[in-house]
C-alpha cells in the first residue's frame, strides 16, 4: 500500500477531520489496499502553510487549506477573500464553479498543488462586547485580526484599530481588554468558548472562508489515472460532506453560544458597511487580475 | 580583543588556521549580538507605534520572525563546537581508552553530517518551496539561504577545529565517516518498518551516548530513518526544523536571556539578595534560605534557571560557604533552588511548552506561580529540616532596615511587574513583553550607571549565542516530532499511560512514570517538545485540566535539572562554584525529595479536580 499522510488542523470530532475519514472510506471501497492513510490530527504537522510547504518538499500528502493561507503562492486566490462581495454560501459555490474557480485550479497546479474540490469554512462575523450595528461604532475601538494586510485594511478602513494575536492568546486579550472585538466563523466562535468574553455575534458575514481539498503535485504524477480518478471523485464528495457538516455544526454552535448568554445581532446600514470595503478591493485589484473582476462576482447572481 | 591570542600563536599552517578559526568565530559571536540587537529595536519600535500612536506595523512580527532564523544560522556554527554544543559526555567516560576514541570519532562524525544535512537540505528547500511572503513581499527562500550557509560555516568549523587538535588524518576519518552518514541517508534502503521514528530514536540514542551534540543527533537520527521507510526528504526536513524556530513567541527566548544577563551585569540582582537576607536571614539555615528567596527573586524577573543558577553559584556560594556550609552543600542548595525559575514566571520552559502545544501562555503564568509557591514552600521546608547544624546568620532585621532594603531592591523587583504585568494584563503578547523587560532593565541600569558600552555589548552577544544554541534545539526537536505524529507514537504512549484504567489518577501517575524516565537521558527542553505533545491528549481525555498538566510536566522535567547523569543544573552551580558534581549530587538528594513531594501535592491536587470533558 502506498502511504498518503494527511495533516488536519484539529480533532477527530471536527468537519477538518471528518472529511478524510469519508474520502478513506471512498476510497476504499473502491480501490481496496492500495493506500494506507495516515490522518494526522491537531495540527500535529504544523499550521496550514507550513502544511502547504510540507506538500511542496514531499513530507506530507493531502490536507485541507484556506485560500489566504495559499495566496503566498497563488496571489489570485485572494479575490475570494475579498469582503462584502459574497452575498451567501449559494453565491460563492456558484462562483467558485464556473469560470474563476476552474482557473484559480490551473494556477494552484502551477504551483504543484492538485485541487479536485472548493469547501466553505462559512462566514467570518464580527464579534463584540457590545451590539455594534453600524461601522461608525467601531471608531477608536481595538480588533483583533489574523496577520494579514488584506484584513487589517479592511478594519482601518471601517475606522477600528487592527491588532494582531495569536488565536491562542486571544480571549486572553478580549477578558483583560488589551481588545474589544474580533472576527471569526460561528463554529470557531463556540469552538473557542468565545461567547464568554465577546457575547455579541453580529451577523455581518463580511468574508466567506473558501478553503481548498488538494493533494500533492510529485505524489499525484505517481499514480495512474484511473486512480487519481477515484480520488479526485472521493474529494470531492468529501468536499460536499464537509460543507453539510459546517452548516449542522454551526447551528450546533450557535446553540451552545446562545445557551450561555451569547446573542446574535443583524448588522445595519450595509450600504455603509460595503463602501469601508471599496478601498480593500481597490488595494486587491492588481493582485487579483483588476477590481473589474470583483465587481462582476459582486454583481453576478 | 584577546590580544594573547597573537603572542602565543602557533607557527605555520596550524597557526594560520587558527586565526582563521578565531576570527570567523569572534565575527558570528558580534553578528549575532548585532541581529539581537537589530530585532529589540524591532520590536520595541512596533510596540510603541501600536501602544503610544495606534498603529502598528504589520511587517514587523514577520521580520522579527525571519531575523530569529538568521540568529539561529549565525549561532549554529558556534554551538556546534563552542561550550554551548549540549553533548552528554558522563557515559562515555566510564568506557574503555579505545572505545573512548572511537566515540569521539562518531560523536564528531554526527556533528558533520547533521551540517551537511542543514547545508544541502535547505539548499534543496531554496529550490522548491516557492511563494512569496505576503507581509514582507520577500521570497520565502530568503530564510533557508541563510541556514544553508550557518550549515557550511559548521561543517568548516568542525572540520577546522578537529584538524588543529587531532591532525589531518583524524579530521578526514571524521569528515569522511560524517560525508558517509550523509550518503547512507540518502542511499541505503535496509526495511520498511511501520515505525521507523523507532529507528531514528536508537539513532539519536547512539549519538547521544557517543557524545554528539544534542541538536546535531536528533537531526541525523531522523535522516537516518529514511533507510527505515520514513517519508521526510531532506529539504522537508530542514524546512521542519526551520518552521520549528519560525514563531514570534519563541523570540521571547533571547530577551529574557538578555534581560537575565542585565540583571547580573547591572548589579540589580545584588539588591534583592541583600532585600532577601533582610526577609529571612534569621532564620535556622538563614542563609540558605536567604538563596531560596533570593532564587525566588530572581526567578520573577528572569525566565532562565541556568541563569539563576550561574547567578547564585556566582554571589551566594562563597556567602554560604564563608558561614560554614560544604562547598557540594552551597552548590547544591543553589542548583536546586534554581529550578523554580522555569516555573516562576517567565519562564522558557512554559515558552517552549506554548509553543509545542498551543497551550495560552497567559494561562500557563497562572498555573505557574501557584506551582511555584508550592514548590518554593517544599524547598523552604527542606532547607529548615537539613540545615540543623548551621547556627542564625544574624540578627533579625530591624522594620527600617527591611524598608530600606526592599527600596533599594524595587529596580528589580519592578522588572518582574514589567513582565508579569505586561503578559497578563497590558501587553499583548509575551515576546513584546520579554522585550518592554529588557528595555526595562537597560534604562534602569543605565540610570544607575552600573552597565558601560562594553558590559552591554557583551551581555547582547552573550544572550545571542545562548538563544542560538537553544533555538537550534527547539528547530531540530520539530522534524523528530514529525517522524513521530505520522507514526501514530501518540496512539502508543495512551496505551501506556492509561494502561491502568483511564482515572486521571491512574493516568497522572503513569505520565509522571514516563516523564521521569524520559526526563533522565532526555535534555529538558528537548523532553519538553517531544513529549508534550503526545502525553497531553491522554491527559485532556483524562479530564485533567492541560494547564495543569502542562504545568506538572514541567515541573517534573525541571527536576531533572538536579538528577545524573544530565543534570544541567547541578553542573553550572558545579562549573561556577568549582564543586564537585558527583559531591553536588549526593547533597542535593533531601531538596530532590522535598521537590518530588511538591510535585506529588500538584499531581494529587489536579487529578482530584479533574472532570471527564463532554464532547
Ligand atoms: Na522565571
Ligand atoms: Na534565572
Amino acid at each position: 500500500a502506498t502511504t498518503i499522510t494527511i495533516s488536519s488542523l484539529l480533532g477527530a470530532d471536527k468537519p477538518e477531520t471528518k472529511i478524510w475519514f469519508k474520502v478513506k472510506e471512498i476510497v476504499d471501497a473502491k480501490l481496496p489496499g492500495r493506500f494506507d492513510f495516515r490522518i494526522v490530527q491537531n495540527a500535529a504537522l504544523g499550521g496550514e502553510k507550513e502544511v502547504a510547504e510540507g506538500i511542496r518538499l514531499g513530507s506530507i500528502q493531502a490536507s485541507l487549506s484556506t485560500v489566504s493561507a495559499m495566496s503566498s503562492w497563488v496571489p489570485e486566490s485572494q479575490i475570494l477573500d475579498a469582503p462584502f462581495v459574497f452575498r451567501d454560501a449559494g453565491h460563492v459555490r456558484r462562483v467558485l464553479e464556473g469560470q474563476i474557480g476552474n482557473e484559480l485550479k490551473t494556477k494552484f497546479a502551477a504551483q504543484n498543488f492538485i485541487v479536485p474540490g472548493y469547501i466553505n469554512y462559512g462566514a467570518r462575523h464580527l464579534l463584540a462586547k457590545e451590539a455594534i450595528t453600524k461601522p461608525a461604532q467601531l471608531a477608536g475601538k481595538r480588533i483583533r485580526v489574523i496577520q494579514s494586510p488584506l484584513h487589517t485594511e479592511l478594519w482601518k478602513a471601517l475606522g477600528a484599530n487592527p491588532t494582531p494575536i495569536p488565536i491562542t492568546e486571544t480571549y486572553n486579550a478580549l477578558q483583560t481588554g488589551v481588545v474589544d472585538m474580533m472576527d471569526l466563523t460561528k463554529s470557531a466562535y463556540a469552538g473557542f468558548k468565545l461567547y464568554e468574553v465577546v457575547p455579541y455575534l453580529i451577523e455581518t458575514a463580511h468574508i466567506w472562508a473558501t478553503g481548498v481539498v488538494y493533494f500533492s503535485a510529485p505524489f499525484w504524477k505517481t499514480l495512474k489515472s484511473s486512480e487519481q480518478e477515484v480520488l479526485a471523485a472521493a474529494a470531492l464528495e468529501g468536499a460536499h460532506h464537509f460543507d453539510a457538516l459546517i452548516v449542522e455544526d454551526e447551528t450546533a454552535s450557535m446553540a451552545k453560544a446562545a445557551a450561555a448568554g451569547g446573542k446574535t445581532v443583524q448588522p445595519e446600514d450595509r450600504p455603509a458597511w460595503e463602501a469601508g470595503a471599496r478601498g480593500v478591493w481597490a488595494a486587491l485589484g492588481p493582485k487579483v487580475g483588476g477590481v473589474d473582476k470583483i465587481e462582476a462576482i459582486a454583481k453576478t447572481a | 580583543m584577546d590580544t594573547s591570542l597573537e603572542t602565543a600563536a602557533p607557527i605555520g599552517a596550524s597557526g594560520r588556521v587558527a586565526v582563521t578559526l578565531d576570527m570567523i568565530e569572534l565575527a558570528l559571536k558580534w553578528l549575532g549580538g548585532a541581529i539581537l540587537a537589530v530585532t529589540f529595536v524591532l520590536v520595541m519600535t512596533s510596540v510603541t507605534l501600536r501602544y503610544v500612536f495606534g498603529s502598528g506595523l504589520i511587517w514587523s512580527e514577520e521580520l522579527a520572525i525571519w531575523l530569529n532564523v538568521l540568529l539561529v544560522s549565525v549561532g549554529a556554527p558556534l554551538a556546534v563546537t563552542g561550550p554551548l554544543a549540549m553533548r552528554l559526555d558522563v557515559i562515555v567516560r566510564f568506557l574503555p581508552r579505545t572505545v573512548q576514541l572511537a566515540a569521539r570519532v562518531l560523536a564528531d562524525a554526527i556533528a558533520i553530517d547533521a551540517s551537511i544535512i542543514l547545508a544541502l537540505g535547505a539548499a534543496g528547500v531554496v529550490g522548491a518551496i516557492g511563494g512569496t511572503s505576503t507581509v514582507l513581499g520577500l521570497p520565502e527562500w530568503l530564510r533557508y539561504a541563510a541556514v544553508s550557509i550557518g550549515g557550511g560555516l559548521s561543517v568548516l568549523l568542525l572540520f577546522g577545529r578537529s584538524y588543529l587538535q587531532d591532525g589531518l588524518p583524524r579530521a578526514l576519518l571524521v569528515l569522511a565517516i560524517g560525508a558517509g552518514l550523509y550518503v547512507a541517508a540518502h542511499e541505503l534502503q535496509i526495511a520498511s518498518l511501520a515505525t521507523p521514528s523507532l529507528a531514528a530514536g536508537a539513532v539519536a540514542a547512539i549519538g547521544l551516548i557517543a557524545g554528539a551534540p544534542l541538536p546535531h543527533t536528533l537531526l541525523v537520527g531522523v535522516s537516518l530513518a529514511a533507510p527505515f521507510g520514513a517519508m521526510l526528504p531532506e529539504p522537508a526536513l530542514v524546512q521542519n526544523t526551520i518552521v520549528g524556530v519560525s514563531k514570534f513567541l519563541l523570540l521571547a527566548i533571547p530577551f529574557f536571556l538578555l534581560a537575565g544577563g542585565l540583571l547580573t551585569e547591572g548589579g540589580l540582582a545584588d539588591r534583592l539578595v541583600r532585600f532577601a537576607a533582610s526577609l529571612v536571614g534569621h532564620l535556622r539555615g538563614g542563609l540558605a534560605q536567604t538563596t531560596l528567596v533570593s532564587s525566588v527573586m530572581f526567578s520573577g524577573a528572569s525566565g532562565s534557571s541556568i541563569a539563576n543558577a550561574a547567578f547564585g553559584a556566582k554571589v551566594m556560594v562563597p556567602a554560604l560557604v564563608a558561614h560554614g556550609y560544604t562547598l557540594p552543600r552551597a552548590a547544591a542548595v543553589v542548583a536546586a533552588t534554581a529550578m523554580l525559575d522555569n516555573i516562576i514566571p517567565p519562564s522558557i520552559a512554559f515558552l517552549i511548552l506554548a509553543s509545542a502545544t498551543n497551550l495560552s501562555v497567559g494561562s500557563l503564568l497562572v498555573g505557574g506561580f501557584i506551582a511555584g509557591g508550592v514548590l518554593a514552600l517544599a524547598l523552604g521546608v527542606g532547607i529548615y529540616i537539613t540545615s540543623r547544624d548551621e547556627k542564625p546568620v544574624r540578627e533579625p532585621a530591624s522594620g527600617r532596615e527591611r524598608a530600606r532594603s526592599f527600596v533599594e531592591s524595587l529596580p528589580a523587583i519592578g522588572l518582574g511587574i514589567v513582565v508579569v504585568v505586561g503578559i497578563r494584563f497590558g501587553v499583548v503578547t509575551t515576546t513584546e513583553a520579554s522585550a518592554l523587560a529588557v528595555a526595562y532593565a537597560l534604562v534602569v541600569c543605565l540610570m544607575l550607571r552600573t552597565l558601560n558600552g562594553r558590559s552591554l555589548a557583551s551581555a547582547f552577544c552573550q544572550a545571542a549565542g545562548e538563544a542560538a544554541a537553544i533555538g537550534l534545539l527547539i528547530g531540530t526537536a520539530a522534524p523528530f516530532a514529525f517522524l513521530m505524529a505520522v507514526d501514530r507514537v501518540s496512539d502508543l504512549v495512551t496505551t501506556v499511560v492509561t494502561a491502568l484504567g483511564g482515572s486521571a489518577l491512574a493516568v497522572m501517575l503513569l505520565a509522571n512514570v514516563v516523564l521521569l524516565a524520559a526526563g533522565l537521558l532526555l535534555d529538558i527542553g528537548a523532553a519538553i517538545l517531544l513529549l508534550a505533545p503526545l502525553l497531553l491528549p491522554a491527559a485532556t481525555l483524562a479530564g485533567i485540566d492541560p494547564i495543569q498538566f502542562g504545568v506538572i510536566l514541567v515541573v517534573n522535567l525541571m527536576i531533572h535539572g538536579l538528577t545524573p547523569p544530565l543534570g544541567i543544573l547541578v553542573y553550572v552551580a558545579s562549573g561556577v562554584s568549582g564543586a564537585r558534581p558527583a559531591q553536588v549530587f549526593r547533597e542535593v538528594v533531601p531538596l530532590l525529595i522535598a521537590l518530588l513531594c511538591a510535585l506529588a501535592v500538584l499531581c494529587i491536587f489536579s487529578a482530584l479536580t479533574a472532570a471527564p470533558t463532554k464532547l
